[in-house]
């Protein structure tokens, strides 16, 4: 009777103490980037659509947060968008945010989606960035009529040849960054690091990829051997009054949604708000003389974050292409994989079924990795090193052309095709970059056809 | 055959010929209406439409330098009217919002709004040059473009007189008018075969064009763009005014011209879905309506009951959202109808029809 219960019982213990593994690839489609919150269009559109499955009021709240998300913001007081510096370095969301996606590699035109974020040596009491007296963490090159702006940018520029041993060459771009007229002089320990704007798109999905699932890839001592670390960051997070897993911003310095828009609100365009109620010109000669603050209406900040929570993932296209299964398989053999982690499973969320328990293929751990020299910025942040970059995720890449115009990759732009990207790899990824190099020229080709499917 | 027996047999055919349902074309046709869709996209619908956007640039930069030249209520007058009839063929131009007008951001350089009052107050009262370079260079698109101009055009409240524009201000709508003449000749130039020659990747769409590999990705491009206007407008434009019931927040207060703004957008949609702009063409209507004539029909019904309705606003929008709001209402639901009709059966008609 006994052994009866134990072999029924059995087996159904030790499937319960079994960890939920992923489901072989088979079973899905392998189009669905984002697994339910996947959309299908291919056009400059493409990023901007919300997940299926919303309900009514969810979906007002995502059309509010697309109108915010739009929004140019003007000198207060104003009837419409006030808070709009006094210094700031874009007047909207979509002004850097192209298409929901990247931008130019400009800083100073209205159109431009270059920042350069700023710190002196040494660490704030959180182990954060220590600002520029002055100047704060961020670079605010523009400023409302009459106001001088923080300094000015300039780019330039160093083109160098790279030849693939076939014969086959590449022009590779390196920028160097001046900074100009500033209100007050600079500091001599100056640390600064470019950033362009990444697009919005699946931002929730990653925010709901358990912490426990990125930490499983990490590999700080390269116990495999497999010379590829990673490792995670953690920063403080101001809303939480805590430490916690940095999964955004190009060194995945900021923990959460929320954090991001509000930052980005209170640094980009000067909108002071409930998580940044202080302007950013504090303590400056630019700063205004208004008592307004906060000046985004809480809802409107809640609703933008729930907008970019909400956006769904470009299905893939030329799934069952030959050459693009090729190039799928290759980016496996020469560990692209290693860091650009195609699959994953998010958390549950009960309020979104759609990002919920989802199977992904972002194509990132989410983790730091040494990214070498000639990516190196030279700024730590939190525990992020200065040759350290975050992986970003690849999904929707191929259709950068298309949303951007020229697609500018990298964190700072420099690249302008996936091949010139590709080639800026070192540190932790030279390995697989000298791999890439050595393939044929068809294979290279290959690779390239794969990530344009993504 | 005598006469009786042609006669039957002519009946016949006729008989024959009208009972046959209209399958649309054979595949062969079908295939060239989509060729001729795409081709009189290019050249009956965007580049006739930007052409007309340049000639009425250049028209309102001649009235605006005319009212600097002699400052009369009659010449203020005209330029109002210029910029209204710029204003309306742009609006025009907005139900096909994709391409370089997005890509090189023509649409914020030009119809960026709210206008920022305090530092267009600014401006003017400093002793800043205002030379279109120097328009140009503004690090804010809110002092550029359409509304500044309506603004000082017209004023505040409406009440603007020609007595009542001073030297700088004039300077600043000729340099302005100057700036929207500039970006109309680009926006133009940018689908021009001799220019950037936009127009060719819709028009080699599934033949090599690098950013419309399918022609099925063209004709998703130009729904994106219908679906894109009815949202700015009914979900947007309308709602937002509407639901907070604040005049201050609708977007041609100065000149009262939303309403006939709303109404242009949707008929530069339906425009484009029809293939014309002012000559009539081939567009995605055929299509629909070789394969699914009701459809089609059910899309004519839904574009004209959005744009009917905007008759039954008689009054300029501000003061609508507080005196019309049934009529208000029923407009936006009727641009609602009009985008589920899109996003649902017309993209699932392009999806399953367009299949390269």
């Amino acid at each position: 009777m006994y052994w009866i219960v134990a072999i029924l019982v059995g087996p159904a213990l030790f499937m319960m103490c079994r960890k939920p593994g992923l489901f072989q690839d088979s079973g899905f489609d392998p189009r669905l980037s984002g697994g339910e919150a996947s959309v299908f269009d291919e056009t400059s559109k493409a990023f901007g659509h919300q997940v299926s499955g919303l309900n009514e009021r969810d979906e007002q709240v995502h059309e509010l947060g697309d109108g915010a998300i739009g929004a140019t913001f003007v000198t207060a007081p104003a009837p419409v968008n006030p808070g709009l510096g006094p210094v700031f370095s874009n007047v909207s969301c979509i002004s850097c945010h192209h298409n929901d996606g990247k931008g130019s590699p400009t800083a100073g035109l209205v159109n431009s989606s270059l920042l350069l974020r700023l710190s002196i040596t040494g660490t704030d009491e959180f182990g954060g960035t220590k600002a520029v007296e002055g100047f704060g963490t961020q670079l605010q090159d523009l400023a409302v009529f009459g106001v001088q702006p923080e300094a000015k940018i300039e780019i330039g520029y160093t083109e160098q040849a790279f030849s693939f041993p076939d014969g086959e060459t590449v022009s590779l771009r390196e920028p160097t960054y001046n900074l100009v007229s500033p209100y007050k002089a600079l500091p001599g320990n100056l640390l600064i690091s470019p950033r362009m704007a990444p697009p919005f798109f699946g931002l929730g999905l990653l925010q709901n990829i358990p912490e426990a699932t990125i930490l499983s890839f990490t590999d700080e001592n390269d116990r495999d051997g497999d010379g590829i670390s990673g490792r995670p960051n953690y920063v403080y997070d101001p809303v939480q009054k805590k430490m916690m897993l940095g999964r955004f911003g190009l060194k995945a310095n900021v923990a959460t949604l929320l954090t991001q828009v509000a930052g980005a609100y209170n640094q980009d365009m000067g909108v002071t708000n409930y998580v940044f109620p202080q302007e950013s010109s504090w303590g400056q000669t630019q700063l205004d003389a208004l008592h307004d603050d906060p000046e985004l209406p809480d809802s409107i900040l809640n609703a933008a974050v729930f907008y970019i929570k909400t956006l769904a993932v470009p299905a893939r296209r030329n799934v069952l292409d030959p050459v693009a299964r090729q190039g799928e398989n290759i980016f496996t053999q020469i560990q692209c994989a290693a860091c650009h982690k195609p699959t994953m499973q998010t958390g549950i969320d009960l309020t979104l079924k759609t990002i919920s328990n989802q199977r992904i293929h972002p194509y990132t751990d989410l983790l730091l990795h040494d990214m070498g020299d000639g990516l190196a910025d030279g700024r730590p942040d939190f525990q992020a090193n200065e040759r350290e970059w975050k992986t970003p995720a690849l999904w929707g890449i191929g259709l950068f052309e298309k949303t951007n115009g020229v697609p500018f990759y990298l964190h700072d732009g420099r690249a302008r095709t996936l091949e010139e990207a590709i080639l800026w790899h070192e540190g932790e990824a030279e390995n697989a970059k000298q791999k890439f190099v050595q393939l044929p020229s068809s294979e290279r080709k290959a690779l390239i056809k794969f990530l344009k499917s993504l | 055959m005598n006469r009786l027996s042609i006669l039957f047999f002519s009946i016949a055919i006729i008989l024959n010929l009208s009972c046959r349902k209209n399958d649309g074309n054979t595949s062969t046709d079908f295939e060239g209406l989509k060729d001729r869709a795409l081709m009189d996209f290019v050249n009956v619908v965007a580049l006739p439409g930007y052409e007309e956007l340049k000639t009425k640039a250049a028209t309102l930069n001649s009235k605006v330098t005319a009212f600097d030249a002699n400052t009369t209520d009659t010449n203020l007058l005209a330029a109002r009217e210029a910029w209204k009839g710029l204003r309306a063929t742009w609006e025009r131009c907005e139900g096909f919002l994709f391409g370089p007008v997005e890509d090189d951001e023509y649409d914020p350089e030009t119809d960026t709004w709210p206008v920022s009052f305090n530092d267009l107050d600014s401006l003017m009262n400093s002793s800043n040059p205002l030379g279109v370079s120097d328009i140009e260079a503004l690090s804010q698109r809110s002092l550029k473009g359409y509304h500044p101009m309506e603004y000082i055009l017209w004023g505040k409240n409406g009440a603007q007189t020609a007595a009542s524009i001073n030297a700088r201000q004039k300077q600043y709508l000729t340099s302005l008018s100057l700036h929207l003449k500039s970006q109309a000749e680009k926006l133009y130039d940018s689908w021009a075969p001799g220019g950037g020659n936009y127009g060719q990747y819709i028009l080699n769409a599934g033949k090599g064009s690098s950013l419309y590999p399918k022609k099925q990705d063209a004709f998703t491009s130009i729904l994106e763009g219908l679906l894109a206007i009815c949202e700015e407008v009914g979900e947007g434009k309308m709602l937002e005014p509407f639901d907070a019931q604040d005049p201050a927040i609708v977007e041609s207060p100065f000149s009262g011209n939303s309403v006939t703004d709303f109404k242009n957008n949707i008929t530069g949609a339906f425009n484009a879905y029809e293939g014309k702009f002012n000559d009539d063409g081939v567009g995605l209507s055929e299509l629909v309506r070789a394969r699914n004539i009701s459809l089609d029909n059910e899309l004519k019904q839904n574009f004209n009951a959005a744009i009917n309705s905007f008759n039954n606003i008689t009054v300029p929008y501000e003061k609508a959202i507080l005196e019309q709001r049934i009529q208000c209402r029923q407009t936006m639901d009727a641009i609602s109808e009009l985008s589920a009709t899109l996003d649902g059966k017309l993209r699932t008609f392009i999806m399953q029809n367009i299949i390269d």
